[in-house]
């Protein structure tokens, strides 16, 4: 298996930046999903205090699983 | 069976929980099998060198930001004709991918053009027509960020999502209706692709890796959504607001 020469003939800069910024925005993406989680099961903990705990429409309490 | 009661979001919320690790797994692995026969085994090409590795990202991005673009408006519709409110959810949830996918299509598109046609970016009808695709997106985004009421945000998104669907053609065709900068297609579905059969490999697993990374990635995002507004529902019925 031969390791790809990674000045690519010239192109480098190019090929590496173009994957540099898809990899940076799919991380950005499942960050920000999963900081939205997070403050999602955190609303729902400070909300069970106060109310009752929540239970979705039409089913028995899913927000558990 | 009734099947329809699958259309709940309450129904959904754990279906969709046991499909996101099968999803995800699945496409982490074509990613890496696609990354690997793109630049191991795929040779450089006759005209463009190496720089046409740049393509196994480009050209899978550019498909999904027009595909998810569509389905978002299909979803979009669906959700303000039969006032199905999952379905609207799935709009939302799908715009955020399909926003992603185009930047990433603009930016190694970019990428590409420098080194290939000396520029960054011009007016070509193609690369300004996938310019106005993320300006849709955007518009799709911020204008639900902007109407609290989810069901009105979600009536006026559709409108939006369904006008700017005329866009997806115009950019599909772009490259066969003008006289374009932007290379016509490599793979066509009647004729035989123009390019080699490893390049062509690493093209279509890197496509399936981004079709299952979406399909993860916005049921993970439609669970939030469905939690968001759901429990909200619920517990203003509870206190009786």
């Amino acid at each position: 298996m031969n390791w790809p020469d990674l000045s690519m003939g010239g192109y480098g800069f190019y090929i590496w930046g173009s994957y540099a910024f898809s990899l940076i925005a799919i991380v950005w993406e499942l960050v920000s999903l999963s900081q939205r989680r997070k403050a999602l099961a955190q609303q729902q903990r400070q909300s069970s205090d106060t109310v009752s705990a929540p239970v979705l429409r039409g089913s028995a309490n899913e927000t558990t699983s | 069976m009734n099947i329809y009661k699958y259309a709940s979001p309450a129904m959904f919320y754990p279906i969709a929980g046991k499909m996101i690790p099968w999803f995800s797994t699945a496409a982490a692995i074509l990613f890496a099998v696609g990354m690997f026969v793109g630049f191991f085994i795929a040779p450089p090409d006759f005209q463009q060198g190496e720089a046409y590795r740049i393509i196994f990202i480009h050209v899978p991005a550019a498909w999904m930001g027009m595909f998810l673009y569509v389905l978002m408006a299909i979803y979009a519709g669906i959700g303000w004709a039969f006032n199905a409110r999952l379905s609207s959810m799935m709009a939302s949830s799908l715009a955020i991918t399909g926003a992603m996918f185009t930047a990433i299509s603009l930016v190694t598109g970019a990428f590409w053009g420098k080194p290939t046609w000396g520029t960054w970016w011009v007016w070509d009808a193609r690369m300004t027509s996938t310019l106005i695709l993320m300006f849709l997106y955007i518009g799709f985004i911020s204008l639900q960020a902007a109407i609290d009421d989810p069901r009105k945000a979600d009536r006026a998104g559709a409108v939006l999502a369904l006008v700017g669907v005329i866009n997806v053609p115009i950019i599909y065709f772009s490259v066969n209706w003008w006289n374009t900068l932007h290379q016509g297609a490599t793979i066509r579905i009647l004729q035989k692709p123009t390019i080699r059969g490893s390049m062509l490999a690493a093209l279509l697993i890197m496509l399936a890796a981004c079709w299952l990374y979406s399909v993860a990635v916005v049921l993970m995002r439609l669970r939030c959504i469905i939690l968001e507004r759901e429990q909200n529902a619920a517990r203003f019925a509870e206190v009786g607001v």
